[in-house]
C-alpha cells in the first residue's frame, strides 16, 4: 500500500478544505485505486465497490476535517471510512455479501504476472509432487488456468466471515502490515495476526474442496 | 522447532517482519523431516500463490473516469457554497459591527448631552436662592457671584468644579445635622429644619452645600 507522510496528506486535506481541486485530485487518484479494490474485494461487486468508493470521497470532501494525522495515515482513514461504508450496507442488505458468480464481477485475468504464474507452479498447483496441493487436476499453463485459480480463490475469500476476509483483503491483497491493518480494522496487532493466520487456513480447507460439477462440466465444453 | 510451533508460524514465514518470516530456516530444517508439516507448507506457499494471483488480476482495478470527474464537481460546488455562506457571514459581521457604532456613537452623544445638562445645572443654580437672612447659617451667598461661589465644599468632599457627573438636590434636613457637615451651628439655633441644595456625586456622596433661604423657599 502506498503511504505518503502524515504531513504531505494533511497539508493536501487542508488544501482540499479550501475547496483546492488540484488536492483533491492528487490524493482521489492516489489513494481510490486501493479503495476501489479493497471495496471490490469484500463485496464482489463493481457497482457496490464504486458507490462506496464514491461514498469515501464524498465524506472527504464534506468534512476533510474527520481526518487526524495524529491516529494514523490518510491510507488507513480511508480505508476504514470504507470499511464502515461496507457494514453499514451488509446491515442493509445481507445479500451483498453473498459472492455469486466468482469472477463475473471481476474482469478476466489477463494481467496476471509471471511471478505469480512461477509461485503457482513451485507451490501447490502441482501439489508438489503429492497429489495433495490445493490446485490439483490444474490444467496446463494458460490464460484459463490462471483465469480459473483466481476465480477460486476469490470465491473462497468470498465465503469467509466478515472479520476473517477484511484481515486477507487487507493483509495479503492489499499487501499492509499487521500494524497498519490494526490501524485500518481499529483492533490490537495481536488480533489481526491471528486473525489472518485462522482465515488462511480456512482458506486451505476451502481450496482444498473438490471444485463444483458446473465448473468441471464448463472446463469440458 | 516442533509440529505446534510450525503450524503456528506457517502462514507467515513469506511474510518480512514476522516471528514466522525470523524462525524461516528452522521451519524449513523442520518440514524437511516432517510428512504433515511439509504438506502445511505447500499448502500455504499455494495459497500465496492463488493470492498473489488475485491480487495480480486486480491491481489494474480502479474506479470508472467518471467518479472523478464526479467527484471534482461536487468539491466545486461544495466551494461555491461555502463561499456564498461566507460572503453572507461577512456581511452579517458588517452589519452587526455597524450597529454596534451607531449604537456606541448615540450612546456618546447622549453620555455628552446629559453631562453637559449636569455641568450646566451645577454652574446655573435656581435663581430663586436668596441671601439668607440674619441670623442664618453662614456660607450662604449670592448665586450670581459665580460658578460654584454659593456653595460650601464639605469636608473631606472634592472640589466641586471638579465633579464631572453630578446632580444639584435640594433637601430638608435637621438644623443640627450642618453640624455634621462641619458647619458652624450655634447651640440655640440648633431646633428646626434647614434647607438646602447639595451637589452630589455621580456615586451619592454629597460634596458641596448652600443653604436656601426660608423667604426663597416660600416663595416657590
Amino acid at each position: 500500500m502506498t503511504q505518503t507522510t502524515d504531513f504531505g496528506d494533511a497539508l493536501l486535506l487542508r488544501r482540499i478544505a479550501g475547496g483546492d481541486e488540484d488536492a483533491f485530485a492528487e490524493v482521489y487518484r492516489r489513494k481510490h485505486p486501493a479503495i476501489y479494490r479493497f471495496a471490490l474485494h469484500m463485496t464482489g461487486n463493481a457497482s457496490v465497490a464504486e458507490d462506496v468508493t464514491q461514498e469515501v470521497f464524498m465524506a472527504l470532501i464534506r468534512d476533510p476535517h474527520r481526518f487526524d494525522p495524529a491516529r494514523g495515515t490518510l491510507g488507513g482513514f480511508l480505508f476504514g471510512v470504507a470499511r464502515n461504508h461496507l457494514r453499514k450496507r451488509w446491515e442493509q442488505d445481507r445479500r451483498l455479501v453473498a459472492f455469486d458468480g466468482g469472477a463475473d464481477e471481476f474482469p478476466a485475468n489477463g494481467s496476471s504476472n509471471g511471478h505469480a504464474r512461477e509461485s503457482i507452479a513451485r507451490g501447490g498447483l502441482n501439489g508438489g509432487g503429492n497429489g495433495r496441493g490445493l490446485f490439483v487436476q490444474a490444467p496446463a499453463w494458460d490464460e484459463f488456468a490462471a483465469t480459473e485459480t483466481v476465480g477460486r480463490v476469490r470465491q473462497a475469500i468470498s465465503t469467509l466471515p466478515e472479520n476473517y476476509r477484511e484481515v486477507v483483503v487487507l493483509c495479503e491483497l492489499e499487501e499492509m502490515s499487521y500494524e497498519e491493518a490494526a490501524s485500518v480494522l481499529d483492533c490490537p496487532v495481536g488480533t489481526v495476526r491471528s486473525r489472518l493466520h485462522r482465515a488462511r487456513a480456512m482458506l486451505v480447507e476451502k481450496l482444498r474442496e473438490p471444485r463444483p460439477v458446473r465448473r468441471a462440466s464448463a472446463v469440458g465444453e | 522447532m516442533d509440529c505446534a510451533q510450525f503450524e503456528s508460524i506457517v502462514h507467515e514465514i513469506e511474510r518480512p517482519g514476522t516471528e514466522g518470516f525470523a524462525l524461516r530456516e528452522s521451519a524449513l530444517q523442520h518440514a524437511e523431516l516432517c510428512d504433515r508439516c511439509v504438506r502445511l507448507m505447500i499448502d500455504a506457499e499455494a495459497l500465496d500463490a492463488g493470492l498473489r494471483a488475485v491480487m495480480s488480476a486486480a491491481a489494474a482495478q480502479k474506479a470508472p473516469a467518471r467518479m472523478e470527474a464526479e467527484l471534482i464537481a461536487e468539491l466545486r460546488q461544495r466551494r461555491a457554497a461555502l463561499l456564498g455562506r461566507r460572503v453572507r457571514l461577512q456581511i452579517a459581521a458588517l452589519g452587526t459591527a455597524a450597529a454596534a457604532l451607531l449604537a456606541l456613537g448615540f450612546s456618546l452623544h447622549h453620555w455628552v448631552a446629559r453631562t453637559r445638562d449636569v455641568a450646566a445645572r451645577v454652574a446655573s443654580p435656581p435663581a430663586q436662592n436668596p441671601v439668607p437672612t440674619a441670623g442664618a447659617a453662614p456660607n450662604v451667598v449670592d448665586a450670581d457671584d459665580s460658578e460654584y461661589a454659593s456653595f460650601q465644599p464639605l469636608p473631606y468632599a472634592d472640589d466641586p468644579s471638579t465633579i464631572e457627573d453630578g446632580a444639584v438636590v435640594r433637601v430638608e434636613m435637621p438644623r443640627a445635622a450642618l453640624a455634621s457637615f462641619g458647619l458652624p451651628v450655634a447651640a440655640m439655633e440648633s431646633d428646626g429644619t434647614v434647607r438646602a441644595d447639595l451637589i452630589v456625586s455621580a456615586d451619592g456622596t454629597p460634596q458641596a452645600i448652600r443653604l436656601v433661604s426660608q423667604s426663597s423657599t416660600n416663595s416657590e
